[in-house]
């Protein structure tokens, strides 16, 4: 598909144009992506936690820890949770989901802290731990560890998702514009056309013996078929002076 | 698969062909004029089969006994039973087959903390049922308190009993460094609590604890667990476990010179754990001549107890299959063991309790028929008695050492293990 060289600057154009329009948009969603999703996945964590310490104030006062073990065991099934931990009031670890033992980064750390860190444990990976207190932190806290490599995934694969269908847009946008530059400039073709074949037959039978197929340009009426009008106007009448004299009377 | 099932059809010669009831007298649900139909769920396949298989099979012994003779008040006695693999999501499943579906007159011989208590709250969700779970193989708290103790019935003595009786001895003969491997569910952690109240009781905590997962097999290593313990410098080990992963650490303890004693629960399944430690060694002792198991019910090499003899009678005379189409991997059943003991003797209270019921047989009537159970002799030497603030028949814990290749009752803690 040959684009004239007349709209080729308008074509380079209109394809940056789109391109930026894709680029910073892609950018945008990569960042509100990643914001939303690690938002909610902090937020969904917090959650948790907030969840098992409610639950764990009556587990901790009525009944026995292969409860509460058993209650963090069903919640670190779900999916980017991968560790749980209880510390009562005196920091002692209560009911955790650590194989083989707790981690010396964790043991180290202050279990009535209920902030939300980053933490590298050696071996597993890295992670975001939100907490919640028990009680006010009277009973201890609940400490919920996130996968942020499995959280990383998943961002990647919501914005190449994005990507994928911005890409998708940007390629068939590109050929609807090569197509539409082109039905754009076909007119200008072929009144271009008519005037090299007039212009061939200068001298000769005159410009109705031009081919029929390039004098259908004269029965246009847009702006196409004016110029041509307006050229044979200007050859009947023998230069643009006549012309211009012959249209102002 | 966990979903398999299999009623057991033996014994059916002799019993009474059906009795006639008027329409007002009919037998409540999973109840027949010819049957009593109990549900149970445990495991069979997997790397804790041996516990579900043993128990079932001792279990069976006993039903077997009673259906060849004239049932229960004329009514034989079945089980339907699924294979869970000593997996929660699975137990529930069951569960709620045998509930629902089958509508056993109830739940018998489940296997497992982790299991039981994802159960317990759906016998609480359909209490209007009144189906009750007896005898689960579990000392776990969750079937002995509230809310979930009502609707559960419990013969062996809890993990707070085993393990506090571990540590009081291991602390009389001088060893107060007491650490602990455990499962890393439910189970483990009542263990893990057992022990550290013990501790507690004496001025002292845990000094060293390493966990695994439910599952793991015996071939697993447990070199990062018996590390970790290591470095806590313990005077002992309390395990609380299944028998694989159990017998995988005390083989990696030793490799690694952790030269202490390590004592099991009873849930560990001790013929199956020693099979594993013994098994194609040249020097087995060194293995397991620092295993002490706590036990729920008594020696079954000790023939001067009554009850014993006639579980060895009876293992010999029916010798139980296992359920054949829920028991797909290879397995190859102990002619005795704690656990098919424990089933028996499960089997036997619960025919009493069966036969106690006021015709025709309901639900509503089996707490009555429980709590009517005052000192009755099971034939263990201890006298079991049910009521309403007492919803666990047997008190008693039992200490077995390997001698000569077999548990053995431990009679003196100071000879064997004093520092």
């Amino acid at each position: 598909m040959k684009v004239k060289r007349l709209f080729q600057k308008t074509l380079f154009g209109v394809f940056s144009l789109f391109g930026f329009i894709g680029l910073s948009t892609s950018i945008l969603c990569v960042y509100t992506v990643d914001t939303h999703l690690s938002e909610e996945y902090v937020s969904n964590s917090q959650d948790i936690a907030k969840t098992i310490a409610d639950a764990s104030v009556d587990i901790l006062l009525n009944r026995d820890l292969s409860t509460l073990q058993s209650l963090i065991d069903q919640f670190v099934e779900i999916q980017g949770i991968r560790y749980i931990y209880v510390t009562n009031e005196a920091g002692e670890y209560l009911a955790h989901t650590f194989v083989p033992g707790i981690p010396e980064e964790i043991l180290a750390g202050d279990p009535s802290n209920t902030e939300t860190v980053d933490r590298n444990l050696p071996g597993m990976g890295d992670f975001v731990e939100v907490g919640s207190p028990i009680l006010a932190g009277v009973a201890g806290a609940v400490h919920v560890g996130m996968d942020t490599d499995l959280i990383a995934l998943k961002i990647q694969r919501a914005i190449g998702q994005q990507v994928y269908l911005i890409s998708i847009v940007f390629v068939v946008g590109v050929f609807a514009a090569i197509w539409l530059v082109n039905l754009a400039a076909r007119p200008v073709g072929d009144v271009l056309a008519y005037a090299v074949a007039v212009a061939r037959d200068v001298g000769g039978e005159g410009e109705d013996a031009v081919d029929a197929r390039h004098r259908r340009v004269l029965e246009r009426d847009d702006e196409a078929g004016q110029l041509a009008r307006l050229f044979l106007h200007c050859l009947r009448n023998g230069g643009p002076g006549e012309a211009r004299s012959g249209a102002a009377s | 698969m966990f979903t398999r099932r299999s009623i057991m059809t033996t014994g059916l010669a002799g019993l009474a062909a059906g009795r006639v009831f008027g329409a007002s007298s009919a037998p409540g649900a999973g109840v027949t004029d010819t049957e009593f139909v109990l549900g149970m769920s445990a495991a069979f396949s997997g790397p804790s089969r041996g516990l579900g298989i043993e128990l079932y099979r001792g279990a069976t012994a006993y039903f077997e006994h009673v259906n060849g003779r004239e049932g229960v008040g004329g009514r034989r006695v079945a089980l339907k039973t699924y294979d869970d693999g000593y997996q929660p999501d699975p137990s529930v499943k069951n569960t709620m087959t045998l509930m629902l579906e089958d509508e056993v007159f109830l739940l018998f011989g489940y296997v497992g903390t982790p299991t039981v208590t994802r159960v317990l709250p759906m016998l609480k969700k359909f209490q209007d049922r009144g189906m009750y779970l007896f005898f689960p193989f579990t000392g776990a708290q969750p079937q002995r308190q509230p809310p979930y103790g009502d609707f559960a019935f419990n013969l062996r003595a809890s993990y707070a009993q085993e393990t506090a009786g571990l540590v009081d001895n291991f602390v009389r003969v001088g060893r107060r460094r007491i650490a602990v491997f455990y499962q890393a569910d439910a189970y483990g952690r009542s263990g893990w609590a057992g022990v550290r109240a013990a501790l507690g009781r004496h001025g002292e905590r845990i000094a060293g604890e390493a966990s695994y997962r439910r599952g793991t097999q015996f071939t697993a290593s447990m070199r990062p667990q018996v590390e970790i313990l290591k470095a806590a410098e313990p005077d002992a080990v309390v395990c609380i476990g299944a028998y694989a992963a159990c017998a995988g650490f005390a083989r990696d303890a030793v490799d690694l010179g952790l030269r202490v004693p390590i004592a099991n629960l009873s849930f560990v399944g001790s013929e199956n754990l020693l099979k594993l430690l013994a098994e194609g060694r040249d020097d087995p002792r060194a293995y397991t001549d620092r295993l002490v198991n706590s036990q729920v019910v008594p020696s079954y090499e000790d023939t001067s107890i009554p009850a014993v003899r006639e579980y060895r009678e009876f293992m010999e005379r029916y010798d139980p299959e296992p359920p054949a189409d829920l028991v797909q991997e290879a397995y190859t059943p102990f002619p005795h063991s704690f656990v098919s003991l424990e089933g028996f003797l499960n089997a036997k209270l619960l025919v009493e309790v069966l036969s106690r019921l006021e015709e025709p047989p309901t639900r509503v009537d089996l707490e009555r028929a429980v709590f009517s159970v005052k000192d009755f002799d099971l034939g263990i030497g201890e006298r079991v008695s049910f009521g309403p603030e007492r919803r666990q028949g047997l008190q008693q814990v039992y200490y077995t050492v390997v001698d000569e290749g077999r548990f053995v009752t431990l009679d003196d803690w100071q000879k064997r293990f004093a520092i």
